[in-house]
């Protein structure tokens, strides 16, 4: 992990593994409580970290060793905005809504949660192509919802 | 990192209470799954998923808690859980893990409301 910090900016690279997007959400929640965001909100800029950065690294990096993940973080006034950026090619298609009826009764796939939660927590969420190559995730928090 | 369970069963009145030490992710499936095999197999009807205080659980996990509501519906059983946050909480609830299984603030509550 490398860990730059200027200007209310912070970057880290994580590798592509399983378990390494605690990591995002660790630096997320120290960065958030920087500036004074209360815990609820912390609580939820974990998890859409995590919910992102597990799918750049199951869907955009398709499980890929060597490829990496970058989780930049920048505050402005009473807004935290996310980047997490892999090497995919983005979404092809956004999958549906999870329905909790449908998939307990099995007519509905299990999938889609991690989107969902990202859509439900954050204040704006944005897909976006990496200026290069790559994909990128960018969300926006609030300090109050 | 943490990429296993432990779980421990535990029968209190009538209710088998799974405690659930470890984070709940889709590593968890292969514990989760043992457990719950296990309870039924003793013919528990009311289950209570007793999770660690500060686990993590995320989409992986939350997957792997709805299939066994999807089973504990399928065999007539009752499910509740405890140990939740109030993050996990709502994020139960956004999901609707909450119309298939209540959520108790503590096992005692959660047994006296099981068996009320």
């Amino acid at each position: 992990m490398s860990q730059n910090q200027t200007d209310s900016n912070v970057t880290i690279t994580l590798a592509n593994q399983i378990g390494y997007e605690r990591i995002a959400m660790a630096c997320s929640a120290s960065f958030a409580e920087m500036f004074d965001f209360p815990k609820d909100r912390i609580e939820d800029l974990k998890t859409v970290v995590a919910e992102a950065a597990i799918n750049a690294m199951q869907h955009g990096n398709k499980g890929r060793e060597h490829a990496k993940v970058v989780v930049s973080l920048s505050c402005q006034t009473d807004t935290i905005t996310v980047r997490i950026a892999d090497e995919g090619n983005g979404l092809k298609g956004k999958p549906p809504r999870p329905d909790i009826d449908k998939i307990i009764d099995e007519e509905q796939a299990i999938c889609g949660f991690g989107l969902f939660l990202i859509e439900q927590l954050a204040d704006r969420v944005a897909f976006k192509e990496a200026a290069g190559k790559g994909h990128v995730v960018e969300m926006a928090l609030k300090m109050k919802a | 990192m943490q990429n296993k369970n432990e779980i421990t069963l535990e029968t209190l009145e009538s209710v088998l209470v799974m405690n659930i030490q470890g984070d709940i992710t889709s590593f968890s499936e292969p514990y989760l799954n043992a457990a719950y095999q296990q309870a039924t197999e003793q013919g528990s009807e009311k289950l209570l998923l007793n999770v660690e205080e500060g686990a993590y659980i995320n989409s992986g996990g939350i997957a792997v808690l709805i299939q066994i509501l999807a089973k504990t519906k399928k065999n007539n059983q009752i499910i509740g859980i405890t140990g939740l946050s109030d993050h996990f909480k709502k994020i139960f609830n956004m999901v609707g893990i909450t119309k298939f299984a209540r959520i108790h603030d503590s096992v005692a509550a959660a047994v006296s409301t099981m068996n009320g």
